[in-house]
């Protein structure tokens, strides 16, 4: 397969320079690696950076192939809103929740390790062996005129049906979202009224707990101050807030900290 | 009076009538049985005017009717009798009323009938009588008459479709109604194996059909192929000049439906699992009719249709044929329990049935069809009997008998009608059909019958060992003492049926004249030609002469 | 190899784009009407769950919804015999098309109907009053006997009908793919929303939901290479391109396997048939209706079409493939059907098996395969809603009787509802006089007529394996004494009733008489699909 026979055959729109070639050989396995990360990272933040980096680096291959437009959007709404928000969420809902990783199904990973390699050769080896003869239609039609003219004009002729109906799944994600989400309040909402009415009702203290450091005995600075131990001092008794201080069996230093109790 | 839609009418009444009986509140059980008796009587009237009106000159069908069904597919309701069909429907008519009377109290609940009485006699302890009774009061008699009315409609519609799609619909939906039969009204006791017989038998049949089907489309698509467009319609089919490769193929599908259902040798593994767990009724109307569409099927669709290719298998079939006459028979006599018994001879009977159809002579396919009414008539009694012995006694083991005899001397008189006839003592009907059969085939193949013959000996031996070890001899148990008689009702049950016994053995002359034209026609239509007898017997007095 | 082609269509265009104007297609809405309804009842839906009160969107949404599925099929029946394509190439409305549009809003009615039951216990029926209420929070079980219902299940299974709809219309593989989406996404929803067995219920949408996402990907990487192969998504332009004698075909046959997959996975096909049993089992009953019936004809549907018009001069390529699937596919729904002890799941893998059965309609590939596979499309899935119908109406104390041990003897104790639910069973063993043995001989006889007798034998051995099991729930429901603390036959859901008698009473005509419809898939077969 000599170079001659290659070029002669990608034909005008085809040409690979050799910038591309170059940016491609360097982003692809950062791609593929990122991928990979993503999918193997056990922290959830780092598998949405790792998916950044890999659609960043899909956006810079879109690019490469004459489609400036779709490249910057992938830039703009994947990486830039979309994956700040996962990460927003990511944050929000607690970075450290991590998956189970024990298998249900005994050699269930191996089976599908296997079977995604044989797939994916199956996938490349025939892509490889054409790649040379073959090259795909349509890049020049699509692109007439200019990669953003094109896209707007097919957007209002020949996809503006699907264009309308895709409008159906930006529906569908919100009702989806507030299904899944969204949980009506069983009894209407509590005012402040009810809850304080709640707060007597229930007995115990109906003042805030006072500070840490408030009874403390010693003054030394290396002792920590802690909350009281609930029940056995007298000017609390039932802090029913502080479950921990039930078993008062040891009535520790002052200032000891709970944890250093048990 | 041949413009009159018998076959229709004889179709449609007892369909109205199950929907009729079904929708009749439990509590009115008794209203249900007398409304199915009536109906299955006006039936057997019906049946008996057409065979009056019958032509057994004319060739072809008679009573014809067609309409177009589903013309997507060439299906048409084409019904149509001819003699070996007629007689068939003659036969199951007949026997319907009989089991409506027979069953008369078998599924009631526990009222102080006889059932009640034998569980009692039975169970001396009545331990396992309780609770029995009270599974029998769960059972609708109501919806078991119209299991049964439903049946009677599928067993006429099989013999009188003349559509081949038609026949295969019946032949299936046949299936449902005795399936619930042996499944629901089988012997109380024994639910696990009731319900392993009930699937059992539906699951073999499924399959035959199955096989059928897959042979049935063949056939449509051959005749797809050759006219331009497919139809199912019987006699268009009997023109098709089908590859002889072809043939095969579709006459095996046939074939091993049939086989199945009929059933012959090796594929007859559900029958006497089916035959001991249904109700009286139920087996005698699966071994008296039930089986016989399966030999009916062989006559009518296999040698029409693949007249090549039964050629070609006769002798497989003819093997198979003396395989399961020699092989039932033995089975019959190391039986103890006695409905399998009675369900073996049937298998040793099936298989001179065959044995008289594939032998593809006249006398031979006279003879299997009379075979057929005749099986019908002595088995279905030998049901009848050993059901009365079982509603006594409660068992179905041979050794709980013993000098029956004695106490239930008029039962013990038909036992033994019902059991010569099965062993085709002549003066019987059985021996007419069993001499036509051995004569048919032994034009042809001289040895086989010779070897036949034999099996007649072992079918002496079943029936009489069954005989002694149950109605002669010292009583066995003290129970048996109290044991009755037949009632009056039971005496009207077998009085029509030892009565043709007696007399189709005598005077079969009417049935032969039916039955012989059309299958002379079928076998000389596909190309069997009796041989020349080297011996100048003159086969057309044979009948007559016996 | 051939340049020369493409640069004189980018000189054309070019040429276009100078103008600077675009010329705006017209849409035809009047025939896109069906779609058009269904889609704003969706809409009304989404609008009514926002603004009503929680009482009136219960009374509200389930007429509107049911009306709505009517009124789209009345457009469709007015639209019979229309034969163009529309939208500037995107959808095709032919015999074909309507023929599975009018099956889709029939069975959509009829899962609206047993959606809206209300009477089956002193809860608000099968849908969950609250789906974000985790499983064994504190007000679960409050939750679980709630009368309020999550009411968006109607807003989506409009949006998933219309998606159906569109699906099986699409005449470019982008529509095709939006399409999917449309109906998909709901459905990933709807599978969540089981009132009982939360976890199991959020287990099936979630599995689905990933599986799903997962064929949808394959689609669109098939949807990649025929777009690299032909130039255009066009299922029309994609046939021409296979006609002519290309110098490379990988492309073709890439994207073929590819969108395949996507497709196999839909209609539940062997090897991508593993979500089926559990979402079948977790999802609530009516939804399990809505999906077998519903997503069935759709995704079959939409297969036909692409077959039929964009592969059909491949057929000899493509029809081992289809065989191979059809066998796995008979094969393995029956077999595994029978090591079933849950009845949803038996329902299952039925049919996985049955969607074996249709593949050998596929596999004639000839108009009387085309007819076979419409009328058996129609006839099992009017089974297939009233039987799940008939589950929800068997039940203990704590849901669904799903288990098979519970179905024992339940023939003694409600003969009526045991007989139609025997009767339906044997209609999916496809008995002569039911609606399933017309189905499977009109797909069978196709097939023996396009060479696959062999197929064909196969199917029989495998419904001869699929009819044991239907039997053996038979045998259970009434050869076996009832157990004692049984499942209680609910008495009076009268729109239950009516749903499964529908069902019934259409597989007991389109066994009898099954002309009418033969008659209609038969012409819209003949006249094929529009390209």
């Amino acid at each position: 397969m000599n170079a001659a026979i290659l070029v002669q055959a990608a034909g005008e729109f085809t040409r690979t320079s050799g910038g591309e070639a170059a940016t491609f050989w360097v982003l692809a396995p950062v791609a593929v690696l990122a991928a990979l990360g993503m999918v193997l990272a056990r922290s959830a933040v780092h598998g949405a950076l790792l998916l950044v980096v890999n659609l960043f680096c899909l956006a810079v291959f879109y690019l490469l192939q004459d489609a400036p437009f779709l490249g910057f959007v992938q830039i703009i709404v994947y990486t830039g809103a979309i994956m700040v928000l996962f990460l927003f969420v990511l944050m929000l809902v607690g970075v450290d929740s991590a998956d189970s990783l024990v298998e249900t199904l005994r050699g269930q990973r191996m089976a599908a390790i296997v079977l995604g390699a044989g797939f994916a050769g199956l996938l490349v080896f025939p892509i490889g062996g054409v790649i040379s003869g073959t090259k795909a239609a349509g890049l020049a039609a699509a692109n007439n005129g200019g990669n953003i003219q094109a896209i707007a004009r097919l957007l209002f002729t020949d996809y503006v049906f699907a264009f309308e109906i895709v409008s159906a799944l930006l529906i569908i994600a919100a009702v989806g979202a507030m299904i899944l989400a969204h949980r009506e309040r069983a009894g209407g909402k509590i005012t402040q009224k009810e809850m304080l009415r709640r707060r007597f009702a229930a007995g115990g203290p109906v003042t805030p707990v006072p500070g840490p450091g408030v009874y403390a005995r010693p003054q030394a600075a290396d002792v920590t101050p802690a909350l009281p131990p609930a029940s056995d001092d007298p000017g609390h008794p039932g802090d029913s807030g502080d479950s921990a201080g039930g078993d008062a069996d040891s009535p520790h230093p002052v200032g000891a900290g709970k944890g250093a109790a048990r | 009076m041949n413009s009159f839609p018998w076959l229709t009418t004889l179709l449609v009444i007892p369909v109205v009538a199950a929907v009729v009986v079904l929708a009749v509140p439990r509590r009115f059980a008794t209203l249900a049985k007398q409304i199915t008796l009536v109906v299955t009587l006006v039936e057997f009237g019906l049946a008996l005017l057409a065979t009056i009106a019958y032509e057994p000159s004319r060739a072809g069908f008679q009573f014809a009717q067609k309409y177009s069904w589903i013309r997507q597919f060439g299906v048409s309701y084409s019904v149509g009798a001819d003699g070996i069909s007629l007689v068939l429907i003659l036969l199951a008519t007949l026997l319907v009323p009989v089991v409506v009377l027979a069953s008369w109290d078998e599924v009631t609940g526990p009222a102080p009938a006889a059932a009640a009485r034998a569980a009692r006699a039975a169970d001396p302890g009545g331990a396992a009588a309780g609770p029995a009774a009270g599974v029998v009061s769960r059972r609708s008699v109501p919806a078991f008459f119209a299991l049964l009315l439903v049946l009677e409609a599928g067993m006429v519609g099989v013999f009188a479709a003349t559509d081949v799609f038609l026949f295969y619909v019946f032949f299936e939906a046949m299936l449902i109604p005795m399936y619930f039969l042996i499944g629901s009204y089988g012997a109380v006791k024994e639910q696990a194996q009731r319900s392993y017989a009930a699937v059992k038998f539906l699951l073999y049949s499924l399959f035959g059909g199955l096989l059928m089907l897959a042979a049935v489309i063949g056939l449509y698509v051959v005749s797809a192929d050759q006219l331009g467009t497919g139809t199912f319609d019987f006699a268009t089919l009997r023109q098709l000049d089908i590859t002889p490769g072809v043939q095969k193929l579709l006459f095996l599908g046939f074939f091993i439906a049939f086989a199945i259902k009929a059933p012959l040798f090796p594929f007859h593994t559900w029958l006497p699992d089916a035959g001991a767990q249904s109700p009286t009724g139920g087996a005698i109307l699966l071994v008296g009719v039930l089986d016989k569409v399966g030999t009916f099927g062989l006559i009518r669709y296999c040698i029409p249709l693949f007249p090549k290719a039964s050629s070609y298998f006769a002798p497989m079939v003819l093997a198979l044929a003396v395989i399961g006459i020699f092989y039932g028979a033995l089975l019959a006599i190391g039986q103890r329990d006695m409905k399998r018994l009675v369900a073996y001879t049937s298998l040793a009977h099936f298989g001179f049935i065959a044995m008289g159809t594939f032998a593809l002579t006249s006398q031979g396919g006279t003879g299997a069809v009379l075979y057929m009414v005749n099986h019908g008539l002595s088995t279905g009694l030998l049901f009848l009997v050993v059901g009365f012995l079982v509603a006594r006694r409660g068992s179905r083991d041979v050794s709980a008998y013993g000098g029956m005899a004695r106490v239930t001397p008029v039962l013990a008189g038909v036992f033994l009608i019902a059991g010569l006839s099965s062993l085709a003592l002549p003066g019987l009907n059985s021996f007419v059909s069993e001499f036509l059969v051995l004569v048919g085939t032994f034009t042809r193949y001289r040895a086989l019958a010779i070897v036949a013959t034999c099996g007649i000996v072992l079918a002496a031996v079943y029936i009489l060992y069954l005989y002694q070890r149950t109605m002669t001899g010292p009583l066995v148990g003290e129970q048996a003492r109290g044991v009755l008689d037949l009632s009056l009702r039971e005496k009207i049950v077998v009085a029509p049926v030892v009565v043709l016994i007696i007399a189709l053995g005598v005077y079969p002359k009417p049935l032969i004249n039916i039955i012989r034209p059309t299958v002379t026609a079928t076998f000389e239509d596909a190309g069997h030609t009796d041989p020349a007898p080297t011996i100048p017997v003159n086969a057309s007095q044979a009948g007559g002469h016996s | 190899m051939s340049a020369p082609p493409t640069a004189v269509l980018a000189q054309d265009a070019l040429a276009q784009s100078i103008q600077g104007t675009i010329d705006v297609p017209p849409i035809q809405y009047a025939a896109l009407s069906p779609i058009i309804i269904v889609f704003g009842v969706a809409l009304a839906a989404v609008l009514i769950d926002a603004f009503a009160s929680a009482r009136t969107r219960r009374l509200l949404q389930p007429p509107l919804a049911a009306v709505g599925f009517a009124v789209a099929f009345v457009a469709v029946v007015l639209l019979h015999g229309r034969r163009q394509i529309l939208a500037a190439g995107a959808v095709a409305i032919d015999s074909p098309t309507l023929f599975l549009e009018g099956a889709i809003l029939l069975f959509a009615f009829l899962a609206v109907l047993l959606v809206a039951e209300r009477r089956l216990d002193s809860s608000g029926g099968a849908i969950v009053a609250s789906a974000a209420v985790t499983p064994g929070s504190p007000g679960a079980t409050a939750a679980r006997t709630s009368a309020a219902v999550q009411t968006e299940v109607y807003a989506l299974m409009a949006f998933s009908v219309a998606g159906m709809l569109l699906f099986v219309s699409a005449n470019t593989l982008l529509v095709m793919f939006v399409a999917l989406e449309i109906l998909s996404l709901p459905l990933y929803l709807l599978a969540g929303l089981a009132r009982r067995r939360r976890l199991l219920s959020q287990e099936a949408a979630m599995k689905y939901f990933l599986l799903g996402a997962f064929s949808s990907a394959f689609f669109i990487y098939g949807l990649a290479f025929l777009y690299g192969y032909a130039g255009s998504v066009d299922l029309g332009r994609i046939a021409d391109a296979a006609g002519t004698a290309t110098a490379n075909d990988t492309y073709l046959y890439l994207g073929m396997a590819l969108l395949g997959i996507g497709l196999f996975f839909k209609i539940g096909a062997v090897p991508f048939h593993s979500w089926t049993p559990d979402v079948y089992q977790g999802s609530p009953t009516p939804i399990t209706a809505f999906m077998a019936a519903g997503t069935k004809v759709a995704a079959f549907g939409a297969l036909l079409r692409v077959f039929y018009v964009a592969f059909g001069g491949l057929r000899w390529d493509w029809r081992p493939t289809v065989w191979t699937i059809a066998i796995m596919t008979m094969v393995v729904g029956a077999v595994l059907a029978l090591t079933q002890r849950d009845i949803k799941r038996m329902l299952a893998y039925s049919a996985i098996a049955h969607a074996g059965f249709l593949l050998t309609g596929l596999a004639a590939a000839n108009s009387d395969g085309l007819r076979g596979s419409l009328f058996y499309l129609v006839a099992y899935g009017f089974t297939t809603i009233a039987a799940f119908g008939l589950i929800t109406m068997v039940r203990t104390a704590d849901g669904e009787a799903s288990d098979l041990s519970q179905w024992q003897g339940l023939g003694r104790r409600s003969p009526v509802l045991a007989g139609i639910f025997a009767f339906l069973l044997l209609a999916l063993a496809g008995i002569p006089l039911t609606s399933g043995f017309t189905g499977k001989f009109a797909v069978f006889q196709a097939a023996v007529a396009g060479n696959a007798t062999p197929l064909v034998v196969v199917a029989l051995v495998t419904s001869a394996i699929a009819a044991f099991f239907y039997v053996r729930v038979i045998v259970l429901m009434f050869f076996q004494e009832p157990v004692m603390d049984g499942p209680i036959v609910v008495t009076r859901p009268t729109l239950t009733y009516a749903a499964v008698g529908i069902g019934a009473i259409m597989t007991l005509l389109l066994g009898v008489a099954p002309q009418p419809l033969l008659d209609l898939a038969g012409t819209a077969a003949t006249s094929g699909f529009v390209r």
